[in-house]
């Protein structure tokens, strides 16, 4: 396994309170890993700071390059590909249409030729394997608002993968779910390394964080509270009383 | 020394008066998130009431037909109960229009309210031209001026009761909002409508209140300006550009630095006069009223935040969008149909076509723009307008073939589309209005009124368009206009129509359209937002510049005033009524809606409107913003609607498989609540086809 992301010591402040403090962790390519922790723990900010969405300290290196200073359309062009809590899809597009833009970007001279010809579709297997890897096949045609909220969900996870990314950054893609949509999403996340796309998993849903990711970091504070494989972390009695709940934690 | 001084005071009379109306404009958006246009208006027609009640005692009514003058008194009256009935009246007026126009507009979107109080804007102007003529009136003084002097310099005193009143009206507004329930009332329900209206808070009744005490400010303010600058309706209305540049310094939210930053804008205006009158080899014109706008810009843009944040008050709902059922098909239908017309059509009413025709590719650059990528230009006519002058600038050029002159011209209007992008990229939806407003302003006083560059009051002429000696001109001898030219015109447009369909449903259409939905995570899936929004302007002023040159050729001289800040007001107004994410809606907009367009014209060949056009256009405006909020070609193209009809017989007309690209385009519509599309685009079906076929 090769490194695939190395954070080291990001720190993401809103003026003087600090919601990342410091956070270093890394990502193996072929890996999913989670990232949990109590809400305001700083687990989007954390992701925010990661892709360029906002200032952020310390250094990140992707793929043996940095990428400190890139604006965010430049490390999601790299391969570090984020979905949002919120979903932020575009309303105005139907979702394949959506897959579409992220899978195929107009370069220089087709904004011009765009005005012409019809365009030449491209990247139509990434679209179709991105809507298939999160059942949407059926939904292509439909417009955002037209789907269900977990639907909606899946909808910016596949826009993230039809990026062909290297590593996925999901925030919160379960959230919304009911019980049967996120065991079939559990597999579908499971089938990604295989299809050369690791992942960092940020949920609140302890069953799919716990039975999907290879590693599980949990935040809290702003700090890494501790890292391990998911049996460590179920036992591990920090966690236990900052998050998990169990003897003392209501 | 002293002469800096005695500018620095008398500046402070425009200054007071600009910082008066800012304030005005901050309370109306701060309450009803409206940017009214029309809020120098009020004080416009709150002025001639002013000063009619003083000269003959008779009360002027804002309406036309009826008698609009009611005697009160058999001579004029005195200064204090003009001003008391002044005050009330505009109050009144201010009232009436907020219940008619801007309340059924509360929770429409920003832009669609901007249009509404342009057509207010138009009507309150067309009305004090039909009802008091456009000469310029001077009148007495107002407050009570003694000359007194200050370190050896005297001046009116007037000014400092002026800059007292300003102050006043400042702090109270401040305490207001800081320190009374009422003022905590606007704020939660500006802040968040429905959880205000939870906690038993009526957001209509708060805007309401906020409303009428911002048009007692613009009643004041018409009042006060009176002894500063001579009354005439069109200047008056202009007072609304510096107020809001006033009040986007203030940030629409700031009553200090609103009244601060008109006070400044005066002061500069006028040290700026002292400097022309010294230094010999400062420009005569426009400095004045060019640099404060520049200025403006430049802070707008500086200051701004780079990356929209989620619920930004900058972001704005965004009209529904077209989607362009086989561009070669409909442009061919819509070729010829225009050819029918042009030589069906004799005279004015040809003439008034080609009008509609470039009227429509105006509109065409604002669909790409606005509808398309969501950034809302007001300086639309500016890049119109220099293409025009640099066309008539030319000179050998001009005689070359001609496309290649237009073009030439239109591409020059290009950078100056950058440089009006280059705020678009920090400053976002209602705001970056005013920035290119600003613009426009700018260009106005900087460029437009230059005579050397523009040729004056006599503006410039341009010579006929030809093609390898065949004369392509709209007029030739007594023949005027030409169906040569319309056909030169209707094929520019066309293909211009053409150009921003198919662009539309390409992929570089995809990413216009998500930033329009979502910058923030356009950028984050590998959007270069930046680079795209200065793409759009780019080829946005291009498609004006192209209209430019159809318009200077058209006209055969341009002069300064078809540029005027104000016309791009009204041309954006009408593209979005009509319907700005629509091609559609370009037509609509032209053949409709153009002042000087074919139904118009027609309009006033058969009912002899005439002097009443402007006054039925802004009514017309103001009732369609209300009336159809995503335009009257979204409401075309509904369920049963016209478009959709129009669609099926171009199908019959030209098959699908001779014009129709691809894949065979379904009809079919499907309304949401916010979007409504007429047919399924092309390549969507064959995606979908094969994804069914793979999993049966």
């Amino acid at each position: 396994m090769t490194r695939l992301l190395e954070v080291d010591r990001l720190r993401v402040t809103y003026g003087a309170v600090v919601a990342v403090n410091d956070v270093s962790l890394a990502v193996d390519s072929g890996e999913v890993l989670g990232l949990i922790g109590p809400n305001g723990a700083g687990k989007s900010s954390f992701i925010d700071g990661l892709t360029g969405g906002i200032r952020r300290g310390g250094s990140v290196r992707f793929e043996g390059a940095s990428l400190d200073g890139l604006p965010p359309h430049k490390v999601s062009r790299r391969g570090l590909v984020r979905t949002f809590q919120s979903v932020e899809l575009f309303g105005d597009l139907t979702v394949e249409e959506n897959l579409r833009l992220a899978a195929d970007r107009p370069t220089g001279f087709d904004l011009l030729r765009d005005l012409v010809v019809p365009s030449r579709p491209r990247g139509l297997d990434d679209v179709r394997w991105a809507a298939a890897v999160c059942g949407l096949e059926d939904a292509l045609d439909a417009f955002p608002s037209e789907l269900s909220h977990g639907r909606r969900k899946l909808a910016g996870v596949a826009r993230a993968l039809a990026m062909r990314p290297r590593l996925v950054l999901l925030d919160e893609p379960a959230a919304g779910l009911d019980t049967e949509e996120s065991v079939a999403f559990g597999e579908r996340l499971r089938s990604l390394p295989a299809n050369g796309v690791s992942a960092l998993l940020v949920d609140h849903d302890m069953e799919l964080v716990l039975g999907v990711c290879d590693r599980i970091t949990v935040l809290d504070f702003g700090s890494v509270l501790a890292t391990g494989s998911p049996a460590e972390i179920r036992a591990d009695q920090k966690v236990i009383d900052a998050y998990l709940g169990g003897s003392r934690a209501a | 020394m002293n002469l800096v001084l005695l500018f620095l005071l008398l500046g402070l009379g425009a200054g007071g008066v600009y910082a008066l109306l800012g304030l005005g404009l901050v309370l109306k958006y701060r309450a009803t998130q409206v940017i009214d246009f029309a809020h120098a208006s009020v004080a416009m027609f709150s002025a001639y009431v002013f000063v009619n009640l003083r000269s003959t005692g008779r009360l002027e009514l804002p309406w036309i037909l009826l008698p609009h003058e009611i005697p009160i008194a058999s001579a004029g009256i005195d200064v204090l109960p003009a001003l008391a009935i002044t005050l009330v009246y505009g109050t009144l007026l201010g009232y009436v229009l907020f219940l008619v126009v801007y309340r059924p507009l509360l929770r429409a979107a920003p832009l669609t309210k901007v249009c509404a109080s342009v057509g207010v804007m138009l009507g309150l102007e067309a009305i004090a031209v039909l009802n008091f003529g456009t000469t310029s009136l001077a009148t007495g003084p107002v407050l009570p001026s003694v000359p007194i002097r200050i370190a050896s310099v005297a001046f009116p005193s007037d000014r400092l009761v002026l800059l007292g009143i300003v102050v006043a009206a400042a702090l109270a507004l401040l305490a207001l909002y800081r320190f009374t329930r009422f003022g905590l009332a606007t704020r939660a329900s500006a802040e968040n409508e429905t959880g205000a209206a939870l906690i038993g808070i009526s957001p209509t009744a708060i805007a309401t209140r906020n409303w009428v005490i911002a048009s007692a400010f613009a009643a004041l303010s018409g009042i006060l300006i009176t002894p500063i600058s001579s009354l005439d309706p069109t200047s008056y209305t202009l007072f609304v550009v510096p107020a809001l540049g006033a009040a986007l310094v203030g940030r629409f939210a700031s009553f200090p630095w609103t009244a601060g930053a008109g006070i400044a804008l005066g002061i500069f205006q006028s040290e700026v006069t002292l400097l022309q009158a010294q230094v010999p080899w400062m420009p005569r014109q426009g400095l004045g009223d060019g640099v404060p706008f520049l200025l403006i810009l430049i802070a707008m843009t500086v200051s701004a935040r780079r990356l929209g944040v989620r619920g930004d008050p900058g972001t704005m709902r965004n009209p529904s969008l077209g989607r362009p059922t086989r561009p070669l098909a409909t442009s061919i239908v819509c070729l010829v149909l225009g050819l029918i017309v042009l030589v069906a059509l004799q005279g004015s009413f040809r003439a008034a076509f080609i009008s509609s025709l470039i009227t429509t590719c105006i509109c065409l650059s604002l669909v790409l723009l606005t509808g398309f990528v969501g950034q809302v230009s007001l300086a639309q006519m500016s890049f119109v307008g220099f293409s025009a002058f640099v066309l008539s600038q030319l000179g050998a050029i001009a005689g070359l073939p001609f496309p290649i002159p237009a073009l030439l011209a239109a591409l020059t209007a290009v950078p100056l589309g950058v440089l009006i992008g280059l705020p678009a990229l920090r400053v976002r939806g209602v705001s970056l209005a005013v920035v290119t407003l600003a613009v426009a302003a700018a260009m106005d006083a900087l460029v437009f009124s230059n005579a050397a560059f523009s040729g004056g009051l006599g503006g410039r002429t341009i010579g006929s368009p030809t093609f390898f000696g065949i004369d392509l001109g709209i007029a030739q001898g007594h023949d005027y206009p030409r169906v040569i030219f319309g056909v030169v015109v209707l094929v520019v447009v066309v293909l211009v129509g053409y150009g921003v369909a198919r662009l539309r449903t390409s992929s570089t259409g995809r990413v216009l359209v998500a930033i329009r939905s979502n910058e923030r995570a356009a950028a984050f899936v590998g959007v270069d937002v930046a680079r795209m929004k200065l793409f759009a302007f780019a080829l946005s002023s291009f498609i004006a510049g192209l209209a430019g040159s159809l318009l200077a050729y058209d006209q055969g001289t341009v002069s300064s005033a078809s540029f005027a800040t104000f016309t791009s007001l009204t041309v954006l107004a009408i593209a979005y009524v009509a319907g700005i994410g629509r091609i559609a809606g370009a037509v609509i907009a032209g053949l409709m809606f153009a002042s000087d367009g074919l139904f118009v014209s027609f309009l006033d060949a058969w009912l002899h409107i005439g002097q009443y056009q402007q006054i039925v256009a802004g009514v017309a405006l103001a009732f369609t913003a209300i009336q159809n909020q995503n335009g009257v070609a979204a409401e075309l193209a509904g369920e049963k609607g016209l478009a959709l009809r129009i669609a099926r017989l171009r199908d019959r007309i030209l098959p699908v498989r001779w014009f129709g690209g691809a894949a065979p385009a379904p009809l079919r519509t499907r309304s949401t609540s916010d979007v409504t599309r007429t047919a399924a685009a092309e390549p969507a079906v064959a995606v979908k086809e094969e994804a069914g076929a793979r999993n049966p």
